[in-house]
């Protein structure tokens, strides 16, 4: 079973994606803020990272820079998931390592699902 | 003949640059506030600054008709000058402030929308069972109708970056078939329930054309959108792509309500709905085709249309193959 870890502060989002990813065999971690989240990675290596850029304590850029300096889990794949899309948001996070950067109120959770295994592959 | 209108036009522009209370209207501010205004204060402000030198220089005996000239000259700058600088302080502020709502607006806004559709998305797939057809007939219009509202903020986002000519385009290679493709499946369903044909008329084998594939699909989303909600239950919507030299051209001919003969010049206006469009159809912001021409246009394409009140319309734009 595949496990990804959600980092994501609105609850009711936060919940939905879990749920649905459940729904579809996966092992879901959670964290509401960008210290729990980087904490989180380190300490659990899921297999892929889906990571909000508006968060408490640290934001989702600078959760991405922690992620990518440690040797342990910097090859972990991270989607992007935000309703930010400016073009200085987008190279930013790629220029950063992100995998993917979807906005959400574009993506069904059917969609996201797919981006998640088609990453996994 | 093009000299002469384009002369008449240049005219036309410069008496219109004078229409104060036009200018006050467009730009919600008073007459004396206008730069049109303010140009001619300093106009006049520098034919005095001439008539006094010419004065002074005929009296050169008398300083203090001088001095007192200098002073008023001195004042009337100053104080135009002070007006200049409060209103580009205030433009600028205004600009700041929209930007700013963009951004909270594509946040904020789009939070809670993003929990309605996924929330709703879990009902109508993982979480059905025990909702009957009813409940989940009322699930699916939560759904659709969330969705126009994210179109709806996305639209009004879209519309506060052309503003700020901040609307970034990414132009890359584009299957402009397969782009036209997605729409329709989406849109089929929709114009069967109202009882409306749609046919297309292409090659299958087509070149790329330079675009940004999202951008794109909201130009071809934006003109079915129209063509099916302006044509009536048992109308026909005729759907064209070809190639013509270096562009692929794409045109969608319907047999609905037209626009009248004395609004065709407005139809790429913002927020422009016209009086037979807002009596057939209540839904629509007026800001599709607005947001369709200016991406078109910075793709480097066309758009433009033919249209006949109570007959039907065909709206066709091109865009450059990609080589």
């Amino acid at each position: 079973m595949k496990r990804i870890l959600i980092i994501e502060d609105e609850e009711t989002l936060q919940k939905a994606l879990a749920q649905y990813l459940t729904e579809e065999k996966f092992e879901v971690l959670s964290a509401m803020d960008g210290e729990k989240g980087v904490e989180i990675a380190i300490l659990e290596k899921p297999d892929l990272i889906i990571l909000d850029i508006i968060l408490p304590k640290k934001d989702g850029f600078q959760v991405l820079d922690e992620i990518k300096s440690n040797n342990e889990i910097k090859k972990t794949p991270v989607i992007l998931l935000t309703n930010l899309e400016s073009m200085e948001d987008i190279q930013k996070a790629f220029e950063k390592g992100a995998t993917t950067y979807l906005v959400k109120s574009e993506y069904k959770l059917e969609d996201i699902v797919k981006k998640i295994n088609e990453t996994l592959k | 003949m093009e000299f002469c209108k384009n002369k008449l036009k240049l005219k036309l522009d410069f008496v219109n640059d004078f229409d104060l209370e036009k200018q006050a209207r467009d730009l919600g501010i008073k007459i004396w506030q206008t730069p049109s205004f303010l140009f001619i204060v300093f106009g006049v402000t520098a034919v005095i600054i001439m008539l006094a030198t010419y004065f002074i220089s005929k009296n050169y005996e008398s300083p203090e008709v001088l001095v007192i000239a200098e002073c008023l000259v001195v004042v009337v700058v100053f104080i135009v000058e002070m007006l200049v600088n409060k209103f580009i302080v205030q433009l600028t502020r205004l600009n700041k402030m929209k930007s700013e709502f963009v951004s909270i607006a594509s946040h904020q806004l789009r939070t809670p929308l993003s929990a309605i559709k996924w929330e709703t998305e879990l009902l109508l797939t993982k979480f059905k069972k025990g909702l009957d057809k009813k409940q989940l007939k009322n699930i699916e219009n939560i759904y659709s109708i969330n969705q126009r509202m994210i179109r709806l903020v996305n639209d009004l986002l879209d519309v506060a970056r052309i503003d700020q000519n901040r609307l970034i385009l990414i132009k890359q290679k584009v299957d402009f078939l397969k782009i036209v493709e997605e729409v329709m499946e989406e849109i089929i369903p929709k114009a069967k329930l109202r009882n409306i044909e749609i046919e297309i008329d292409t090659k299958k084998e087509l070149p790329m054309v330079v675009g940004d594939k999202e951008k794109v699909q909201i130009v071809v989303e934006n003109l079915f959108d129209n063509a099916v909600k302006y044509t009536n239950s048992g109308g026909k919507i005729r759907v064209k792509i070809s190639k013509n030299k270096q562009y692929l051209e794409f045109e969608i001919k319907d047999n609905g309500v037209g626009i009248p003969e004395e609004q065709i010049g407005r139809v790429f206006e913002k927020f422009f709905r016209s009086d037979n469009a807002t009596r057939y159809q209540t839904e629509g912001t007026g800001l599709g085709l607005y947001i369709a021409k200016n991406i078109v246009e910075q793709l480097g394409g066309k758009i433009w249309f033919k249209s006949i009140e109570n007959v039907g319309s065909v709206f066709s734009f091109s865009l450059p193959i990609s080589r």
